[in-house]
């Protein structure tokens, strides 16, 4: 592929991450916010995609849009009446946010223009194979950790949100 | 995508972190604050595959994402209960009306 065509793949696939993303924080409507949040995760699957993780790729479709935003619009539907706008969706320090927010995304900005990376240029392995090599021999530990905390978790959830029988 | 240089990449991330950011902070709704939290762990994912993918060829960058997004499933479940919890006691969500231990 030729670098402008894959320039112009880059810029469109950014885009298709930064536009769902602002709605996501500026949507007046928490639903269609979480909508738009679908559509910020699938095209940051592609961008995994293009990055060579095909495996994560398909993890994070399966596991943020299948699960996580599931399980958000779940709690949305218990908690608030649906189609109901809300009247101020920010709170009254956007000011100070903005000011800050854009501080930092300039600092941050200024710090990666003037660094220079040690980039290889050997192409990483990204197939689920050296994947489930290296998670079940040299990260066999924090995987186990990973099921407890899952685990954790779950009873948790159960019991924080049970209704008590008395209440 | 060879041509693209890993600061893009970093940007791109950047520019997510922060918009995610901004949505923790300024949102009244408990749930669109969490909606923010998803982004910013989105943007540090992007950050660690592009890392991978131009500095090193080990899977440990990939063993990190899956154990990051792992923890944003648990940090999912957790929050929601506990705005559900919250939901039951306030009838809001609002965080700016869940104000009980302010002096």
């Amino acid at each position: 592929m030729s670098p402008t065509l894959q320039y112009a793949a880059f810029f469109t696939l950014a885009a298709l991450i930064l536009i769902p993303a602002l709605f996501v924080v500026v949507s007046r409507n928490i639903v269609r916010a979480a909508l738009w949040l679908c559509a910020c995760l699938v095209s940051v699957a592609v961008l995994f995609l293009v990055l060579g993780a095909e495996f994560l790729a398909a993890i994070q479709v399966l596991l943020y849009i299948g699960g996580i935003m599931v399980l958000l619009l779940f709690a949305l539907l218990m908690t608030r009446r649906i189609g109901e706008p809300d009247v101020r969706v920010v709170n009254r320090q956007v000011g100070w946010a903005l000011l800050g927010c854009a501080a930092l995304a300039s600092v941050l900005f200024w710090m990666l223009r003037g660094e220079r990376w040690p980039v290889a240029r050997v192409a990483a392995d990204g197939s689920p194979a050296a994947m489930a090599d290296a998670l079940l021999r040299p990260f066999v530990l924090p995987f186990e950790v990973a099921s407890l905390l899952l685990l954790a978790a779950m009873i948790a959830a159960i019991v924080i949100a049970r209704q008590e029988p008395g209440e | 995508m060879n041509a693209i240089p890993l600061t893009w990449y970093l940007m791109l991330a950047a520019l997510l972190f922060v918009i995610g950011l901004f949505g923790v902070l300024t949102r009244r709704h408990a749930i669109g604050a969490l909606l923010g939290v998803e982004l910013m762990l989105n943007a540090v994912n992007i950050n660690l595959l592009a890392f991978w993918r131009h500095l090193h060829g080990t899977a440990s960058a990939q063993v990190f994402v899956l154990i990051i997004i792992t923890v944003a499933a648990a940090e999912a479940a957790v929050g929601l209960a506990l705005i559900l919890n919250v939901y039951r006691v306030f009838h809001t969500v609002d965080v700016d009306e869940i104000n009980l231990m302010k002096g």
